[in-house]
């Protein structure tokens, strides 16, 4: 008999979100969806508004990676300027940006991920969580609330405010770095080369117990887009955008924000209010890639600092070609970690960063602008038009996990096919597909957060709609 | 209050008494955010005091260090359930029971235990002092009757933590 089995909301992601499974006569999972059931009414409600309130406008979409927001609309804004910004302005940036993704990253590796890879899948729920980390292993829960502190820090340092910070507006930065400031950065990097190297050398002790969440979580041949550097190295806030398909081979390279659109389009299903973008030249769905840390440490040829080289190394070592299984955001995520430590390192520890020329000025130079940065969870692109005044007259964004949107569905439902036998619901079951998700470290929360904790239920519904079984949780 | 592992009393000549005020409330809600006013008003003694005063919407794991690293902590937040205005102040433990789901909400006695658990100590002393509320609408103005226990709240966590 078939059934639809759904899991609404899926636990442990930011935001909200629900998976719904449908299964065939014989009992076996056929169609899975990943299902975003919030509206984000940002590019609506921002029309009229005067471009340069973007940036702080737009960033409120999220309290997890406003500066990627930040970032990318400052720059948009810079297109519609038609100016460049200050050298240090860019590395002031480059550093906040950096200081973001640290501790983001640690918010999913740490607190989201980490319990279901110390405890296992199938442990009980209630303490497969950070409490459950804390108690089982301290040394790693500290290590992960240390990397989470020391990037808020460095964005509170620089920006006043850890969330949403007001630092970053259309032509560089409001104000310039403090020697004092600087120095109060530079000594909080030996915790945090110390902390990352715990997590590295932790999970890759654990990672071989995972073999067979490996190779059934989001794995399959697909295409990989993300931020390089001029010398092809990772780069998150400056670089050009590459995409490669699933051997390697590169689609796209060079790609600025103002072409994005000349070749990436974005579809709509009728199950979600997230986008699915898709690269134009091979339509929808055959278009579908991915992003973020992993999809980063697929296309660059190397990091660009020393431990992060040595890592992608060994990293880059997993397959003969991109590495296809999206299990591997997790270690990847750490890779970027590190990545970020010796960026901020090199950042701070040159001596033009004290420069007090920090903002170019400008007006209205053209009607239209986009700008790119590599947020948390992968590229993000801010698309505005304005008119004569500088109003929004259109805006798009095209956000991260919504460029994740196609994987993570084919995702669940590769790993439901796998775990989800039969009519009786197991929570190791459910918790292998929502850790499908959690792999991607999806951002749900582009519009609104609700209320209260977030309960989880999982159904199984027969054709004619009667419940056969639901478990619940929360 | 219990003596619990990880608190116990420090000897006499140790450096002086740390106090954590952690003020949780959201200001854009009406009178949850009424612990942001009195961390203001604390905030204007701090400076003599040394009392480390954190503002914040949420309770969040990362302010389970600090709490390690104090020898008393005051936490303030808006009670939903008392009547508006009545300040409430009550000794905390550790919690022995954790939230089933962990996604955005925290609660004094589980950051206690997170400190506890990450970091082996916590305060000797801990207090949680509620004020009522009755308006959560969107607004940055509090009601009159929160806005009148404002004083007598300041004093509460003084007395906490002096």
């Amino acid at each position: 008999m078939s059934q639809t089995i759904t899991i609404d909301p899926v636990t442990r992601l930011e935001g909200h979100g629900k998976i719904t499974l449908k299964t065939n006569e014989q009992g076996e999972v056929s169609e899975a969806y990943f299902t975003v059931t919030q509206v984000r009414g940002f590019e609506k409600f921002s029309e009229g508004r005067p471009y340069y309130e973007m940036p702080s406008l737009m960033a409120r979409i999220c309290g997890i990676c406003p500066v990627s927001h930040l970032i990318a609309s400052a720059k948009a804004c810079e297109a519609i300027m038609s100016v460049e910004i200050p050298t240090t302005a860019a590395k002031l940036r480059s550093a906040l940006n950096m200081a973001q993704s640290i501790q983001s990253h640690a918010l999913s590796f740490f607190y989201l991920s980490s319990p279901d890879l110390l405890l296992g899948m199938d442990a009980d729920p209630v303490d497969r969580n950070i409490f459950g980390v804390a108690q089982k292993n301290p040394e790693l829960g500290r290590a992960g609330v240390g990397l989470r502190r020391f990037g808020q820090h460095i964005i509170e340092l620089l920006g006043r405010k850890r969330i949403h910070p007001g630092w970053v507006v259309p032509g560089g930065v409001t104000e310039p770095l403090s020697a004092v400031k600087r120095d109060e950065i530079l000594a909080l990097l030996p915790e945090a080369y110390a902390n990352i190297e715990l997590a590295l050398k932790w999970y890759k002790e654990i990672a071989d117990r995972f073999a067979e969440e490996a190779a059934h979580f989001a794995n399959f041949p697909g295409a990989f887009l993300g931020m390089v550097g001029e010398d092809d190295g990772l780069e998150f806030t400056d670089g050009k955008l590459r995409l490669i398909d699933a051997t390697g081979a590169i689609l796209e390279d060079k790609l600025d924000a103002a072409h994005f659109d000349d070749v990436i389009g974005e579809a709509v299903e009728p199950f979600s209010y997230m986008k699915f973008p898709y690269y134009k030249p091979l339509g929808y769905p055959d278009g579908a890639y991915r992003v973020g840390p992993l999809a980063r440490l697929n296309i660059a040829s190397h990091a660009g600092t020393p431990l992060a080289d040595t890592e992608l190394k060994e990293f880059k070592k997993l397959a003969n070609g991109p590495v296809l299984g999206s299990f591997y955001f997790h270690h990847a995520r750490l890779i970027d970690i590190l990545y970020g430590i010796e960026k901020i390192e090199q950042i701070f520890s040159d001596s033009t960063i004290l420069d007090t020329h920090v903002r170019a000025t400008a007006g209205v130079n053209r009607l239209e602008g986009a700008g790119i940065a590599e947020a948390p969870r992968g590229t993000l692109m801010h698309h505005y038009k304005v008119n004569e005044n500088g109003q929004i007259t259109w805006a798009n964004l095209v956000i991260a996990t919504g460029q994740n949107n196609n994987a993570m569905n084919r995702g669940v439902l590769q790993a439901a096919q796998q775990y989800v036998k039969g009519d009786k619901l197991e929570q190791g079951m459910l918790n292998r597909v929502e850790a499908v998700i959690r792999t991607f470290d999806p951002c749900l929360s582009c519009s609104t957060h609700a209320f209260g904790q977030m309960p989880l239920s999982i159904s199984l519904v027969a054709p004619d709609g009667t419940l056969l079984h639901e478990l619940r949780r929360g | 209050m219990n003596t619990v592992p990880g608190c116990e009393s420090k000897p006499a000549d140790l450096p002086p008494i740390r106090r954590l005020v952690i003020a949780c409330g959201n200001t854009l809600r009406g009178d949850d955010g009424v612990a942001w006013h009195i961390a203001a008003q604390l905030d204007q003694v701090a400076a003599q005091t040394g009392d480390e005063i954190v503002v914040t919407q949420q309770f969040l794991p990362e302010h389970a260090e600090q709490i390690s690293l104090a020898d008393v902590v005051v936490f303030i937040d808006c009670s939903a359930l008392t009547t508006a205005g009545c300040i409430s102040s009550l000794s905390i433990d550790p919690a022995e029971q954790l939230p089933r789901i962990l996604t955005h909400h925290l609660d004094p006695a589980a950051l206690l235990r997170l400190a506890l658990d990450l970091y082996g100590q916590i305060p000797l002393r801990r207090t949680l002092i509620t004020v009522g509320g009755e308006s959560f609408a969107m607004t940055e103005e509090l009601s009159a009757a929160v806005r009148n226990a404002i004083p007598a709240a300041t004093l509460a966590v003084q007395a906490a933590l002096s």
